[in-house]
């Protein structure tokens, strides 16, 4: 539902599955399957999912099918980062979280990339901060150039420009180091009678550390004596471990008096912060009081949570994050799992060794009014936009639609759409020609010396919208006319069109529903060379051709309709 | 309650038979233990190994998904389901600057699923989630197709239906050979460290209590007061009277975006202290204790600090405004949302219970000892946790409820009267409701629970042999969890199998009409198998398996 009708979306076949029902609605449902008068519905919710503009769309060749995201696998063929452009090898991508590890960071509140600068040391008015004294501690910070965010702002400095990650995952914000469970390990090596950290002290990731080697011990502590008799070697008791297993079985219990009365084999739960337990932190007063004194602006907004590591409350919590990886992929027909997209390696390069874009294959389809009301755009102007008028109601205006053949085979077109489109409000159409063929994408020169005899051909072009005939017919393009009664968008009308004893929607428009769709099932047929090239027929029927026909749903998007 | 009376015997028998949770974590005493594996990455070949180690742990709520490889702290992927996600491809609507209209549709097309079946398309449920874990796994978590483990974490209430569609999407669309399901209560008492929890869920849509004891989820009860009431209450009661002057009328549109109603959610809501806790801070401040009434606890009294007011940006009414909105009204919503002080008790209908009486309600009706080891392990969960002080209040009002009533089950005038008549006929004072304090008193002596045991010399004698660490209990106390998905992430990395273990094979042949019941299931054959290095035994034995939905219950 681009904004700027008109347009045409394609449904991809391999989301064309009968939609789901109540088994009451099935019965009905198989009913119309079996007489194929299934109308695709754009309007449905589901209809969004499986809707693509022609260039998102891929081709198989050897399934001859459209292939849009969802039917093909992906294979990863670089990861890089978008801002540094730096290749990541994949050995790394785990340990470094599929983060950007050189100093590649975005500003916590806008998104854009900051950059690491020194702080002016004295902030001398009189001084622009031109001559320091260059024997001075100079301290770095991260500065975002657009929002004029920097770091110092959350109490974060560092001593070098370099190195930033590491240096930053050491540092919490408002200056204090990070403790982790390293630091804790090594404290308690040194001291081992010193009590475990306070808890407002302990971070996500200490926890989840304590937790993990808490867990890893207890699993080893009760697998300790039972678990391996059971499940070490295997049964049997053919090996000399096996025998002194079973002579353990009988006095394991007497020879270790701590395991003998406990319960020896369930795990304890956690009962000091080194082994992850922390008490909620439940008097939240001082944040109510940070909340009433900074208000609305010293809050985090949902965008800027979402794109934290940790959810974050207040501003000075927020914290610069690595730029994300990203990936350029080669795509695999998932079911024949030949490839159909495959970039080059190379980072900076745009170009593609193997893409099969549906373009190629299945005619572009493009629909414009026949009266256009909007006046052209000058040249300079151009990427504007033209705007046409909203449609009137129940007045019928006409369009063009145009096929535009790719290959260099000519095909045959059938078109079909419903009477009056599905939705509330139905708008009323009619195709004035839903069978034609368009001519092959030969050369543009091949056309010029064309002789007469195809020239004849396209007499049934006529340059005027007339029921049967095609309205415009070119070297691989043929133009057809369509006729279009938009529905009246007023909610009280709907009881007049509304069949006696059916229940009336009669909620106000929804969004998008003033915009005039239209699903156009189209059908392509045509003759191609035939693709036996392996097997050993080849030889025989070489110029043998071959029949072939796709058939895919269309949405049109027509135009706005006037709320009048 | 049928379990209320008989449990109290033998609590742990009946209450583990209720519902078996999923996790089959740390097993009972009689199964058997494969320690820890490192050993696979010994024998496996490097590329198994690496597919084998990336088990992706995916928790799936009604509005957000989060996604993350097992053994991170964090999820790498916090995706949200919002309309702006739900245009077609190549519909750059949502880039563009201008504010959209806020329309009628309002929380449900940002949220993933509704449990009520009658409005879910599970259809439009699967490309949802189809979408959304291809969005997360292809930009967060930089995935390809290869095929890959998958434990999920879901709510064990999720109906099957839902669930089918998630294994579906999850079975189809990412070719998973084997996906585990873990519920995200067990998960949340796994991420606090504990064995039994009573985990307060205050979710989106309804705020679920689940008692957790022994990894086993016991009893759950729910009540609406979640998030989307606490935001339906925030639109309709204080923001659209501050940005329009006429009252709204049904089924107009609405005045202000939903987005900007949840940023105001979740960005300056925050709840009052409970009466008894302001009082304690104003005699901690003033030096004078201040009598206060239960009458007036809902007006803040004047030694609340200066709360004043905010001003708040809107960019979807028309015309775009900056309105000042007053904390104490929004302290006022809270109230009323989660608490309703203002109503009798008994005008509560069962699914709207306030949280206070839903905590003690549910804790009142577990077993005794199962109780006991709740109620110093609370932990909450859930979006609506986070705001301010919420948690305190909660603890407070429960805590409070405990002090005034008790453990008895029976409440009211009735009970009272009887009360008193006990009272009067054991104890010669006159023990009126004006003197609490020495009504516990009193009631510590009735009450054999209270009474202080016997001496006696045998069984001191077997505590001191006993395993020295007896677990807290009796007393409330509310813990830390780092969340459910925090929790499976640890539950993945310790290669502990979950109950519920899905094949895919299994699962494409057969649907969710195959699953049996937990209990007819070989959990040892399931360990072994989903435990074996590199899934080397899986071809052999697994089509003679019988393989279970775990808690989600079977079709």
């Amino acid at each position: 539902m681009a904004f700027t009708a008109p347009y045409t979306y394609i449904q991809c076949p391999c989301s064309s599955d009968p939609p789901e029902l109540d088994p009451g609605e099935q019965a009905a449902q198989d009913a119309i399957e079996s007489d194929d008068e299934y109308t695709f519905d754009p309007r449905a919710p589901r209809a969004n999912y499986s809707l693509y503009p022609l260039e998102y769309l891929l081709y198989c060749e050897e399934c001859q099918e459209i292939r849009c995201p969802k039917c093909v696998n992906e294979e990863i063929v670089t990861y890089f980062c978008p801002n540094c452009l730096f290749e990541v090898p994949s050995s790394n991508l785990r340990s470094e979280g599929n983060r950007c590890t050189r100093s590649c960071f975005q500003c916590p509140v806008c998104t854009s990339p900051v950059q690491a600068g020194e702080i002016p040391n004295e902030p001398d008015p009189t001084l622009l901060g031109a001559d320091n004294n260059p024997a001075a501690h100079v301290s770095y910070a991260l500065f975002c150039q657009y929002c004029n965010w920097s770091s110092s702002e959350i109490g974060i400095e560092f001593d070098r420009p370099s190195g930033i990650p590491a240096q930053l995952a050491k540092v919490k914000n408002g200056g204090e180091p990070k403790i982790t469970a390293k630091d804790l390990k090594e404290r308690r090596k040194e001291n081992p009678d010193e009590p475990p950290i306070a808890d407002n002290l302990v971070d996500t990731e200490l926890q989840f550390a304590n937790l993990k080697s808490f867990f890893q011990n207890q699993l080893s502590d009760s697998t300790g004596v039972l678990g391996n008799l059971s499940l070490a070697d295997g049964a049997g008791f053919s090996s000399p471990a096996a025998l002194s297993r079973i002579m353990t079985l009988y006095t394991a219990g007497r020879g270790q008096p701590g395991r003998q009365r406990g319960p020896p084999d369930t795990m304890r739960e956690a009962h000091s912060t080194d082994d992850g337990l922390r008490i909620a932190k439940l008097d939240e007063s001082a944040e109510v009081k940070k909340l009433f004194r900074g208000g609305w602006d010293e809050t985090v907004s949902r965008e800027q949570t979402l794109a934290q590591l940790e959810p974050a409350r207040f501003q000075d919590e927020l914290r610069p994050t690595q730029c994300t990886l990203r990936t350029k992929r080669s795509k695999r027909c998932a079911v024949c799992r030949h490839i159909i997209s495959k970039p080059e390696n190379k980072v900076a390069s745009t170009r593609f060794k193997i893409r099969l874009v549906a373009k190629n294959y299945i005619p572009s389809i493009s629909i414009r009014p026949l009266k256009p009301t909007a006046s052209g755009i000058l040249v300079g102007l151009r990427p504007n936009v033209q705007i046409e008028k909203p449609l009137k109601p129940l007045q019928p205006c006409q369009y063009i639609v145009t096929f535009t053949n790719p290959l260099f085979e000519s095909i045959k077109v059938t078109l079909a759409t419903p009477n009056s489109t599905p939705g509330r409000f139905s708008s009323r159409v009619t195709l004035l020609c839903p069978e034609f063929e368009v001519d092959a994408n030969t050369d543009m020169w091949d056309d010029a010396l064309r002789d007469d005899g195809d020239l004849k051909r396209r007499d049934d072009s006529n340059g005027q919208a007339e029921a049967g005939k095609i309205y415009e017919r070119g070297r691989n393009w043929v133009s057809v006319v369509l006729e279009v009664i938009p529905p009246s968008l007023r909610v009280e009308n709907l009881d007049l069109t509304a069949k006696p004893g059916e229940a009336v929607d009669k909620s106000p428009l929804k969004e998008d529903e003033d915009i005039l769709e239209i699903p156009m099932f189209v059908r392509i047929e045509w003759e191609a060379e035939a693709q036996h090239d392996i097997t050993g027929t080849a030889g025989r029927d070489k110029d043998a051709r071959e029949k072939r026909e796709l058939a895919y749903w269309c949405v049109l998007g027509v135009g706005q309709i006037s709320h009048e | 309650m049928a379990s209320g009376a008989g449990p109290t015997t033998l609590p742990h028998r009946s209450v583990t038979n209720i519902r078996s949770g999923p996790s089959q974590g740390p097993p009972g005493p009689s199964s058997p233990h494969t320690p820890p594996r490192n050993i696979a990455s010994v024998y496996g070949s490097p590329s198994t190994v690496r597919a084998d180690d990336e088990i992706i742990v995916v928790e799936i709520g009604s509005r957000f998904i989060r996604a993350g490889f097992a053994g991170d702290s964090l999820p790498k992927a916090t995706v949200q389901c919002g309309p702006e996600q739900q245009r077609r491809a190549g519909d750059f609507r949502a880039w563009q600057t201008l504010a959209r209209k806020p329309g009628q549709a309002w929380a449900a097309e940002h949220e993933i699923w509704r449990y009520d079946l009658r409005e879910v398309d599970t259809g439009l449920v699967r490309d949802k989630l189809d979408r959304l874990l291809r969005d997360a796994f292809t930009k967060h978590l930089l995935l390809d197709s290869r095929p890959r483990r998958t434990a999920l974490v879901l709510d064990s209430d999720l109906p099957v239906p839902l669930v089918s569609a998630v294994l579906d999407t999850v079975f189809d669309r990412f070719q998973t050979p084997m996906v585990s399901l873990l519920s995200s209560a067990t998960m949340s008492t796994v991420a606090a460290g504990t064995r039994s929890a009573l985990i307060i869920n205050m979710g989106w849509s309804e705020t679920v209590i689940t008692s957790v004891y022994e990894y086993r989820e016991v009893k759950t009860t729910r009540t609406v007061r979640g998030g989307r009431f606490l935001l339906d209450e925030l639109y309709s009661k204080l923001l659209v009277p501050l940005v329009t002057d006429e009252r709204q009328q049904d089924n107009a549109d609405h005045v202000i975006s939903f987005e900007e109603t949840e940023d105001i959610m979740c960005r300056l809501m925050w709840c009052r202290p409970s009466a008894t806790r302001l009082s304690q801070r104003d005699s901690a401040q003033l030096e004078t204790v201040e009598e206060q009434d239960e009458s007036d606890v809902e007006t803040p009294t004047n030694a609340t600090p200066s709360t004043g007011t905010t001003q708040v940006p809107f960019n979807s009414t028309v015309p775009p405004r900056t309105v000042d909105v007053a904390f104490e009204s929004l302290a006022n919503v809270c109230d009323d949302v989660f608490f309703d002080p203002s109503a009798p008790a008994a005008s509560f209908d069962d699914h709207e219970l306030p949280i206070h009486m839903l905590v003690y309600q549910h804790l009142l009706q577990l077993p005794i000892d199962v109780r006991a080891i709740c109620m110093s392990r609370i932990i909450f969960t859930g979006g609506c946790s986070a705001i301010l002080g919420l948690k305190e209040r909660v603890v407070d009002e429960v805590s409070s409820m405990v002090d005034r009533r008790g453990w008895e089950p029976v409440s009211g005038k009735g009970a009272e009267k009887h009360n008193q008549k006990l009272q009067g006929r054991s104890a010669k004072g006159s023990p009126g409701e004006t003197s609490p304090p020495e009504d516990r008193q009193i009631e510590h002596i009735l009450n054999p629970a209270f009474a202080e045991p016997e001496y006696d010399s045998v069984e001191a004698k077997i505590a001191r042999h006993r395993y020295h660490d007896q677990p807290i209990q009796g007393k409330l106390r509310a813990l830390h969890s780092l969340g459910p998905w925090a929790g499976a992430s640890l539950m993945c990395q310790l290669k502990i199998s979950a109950l519920a273990t899905i094949d895919r094979e299994l699962w494409q042949q057969q649907g969710s009409l195959g699953a049996s019941r937990p209990n007819e299931v070989d959990f040892k054959a399931q360990q072994r198998q989903s435990m074996g290095a590199g899934g080397l035994i899986r071809g052999s034995g697994g089509h003679h398996m019988n393989w279970t939905l775990g808690a989600w219950g079977a079709a």
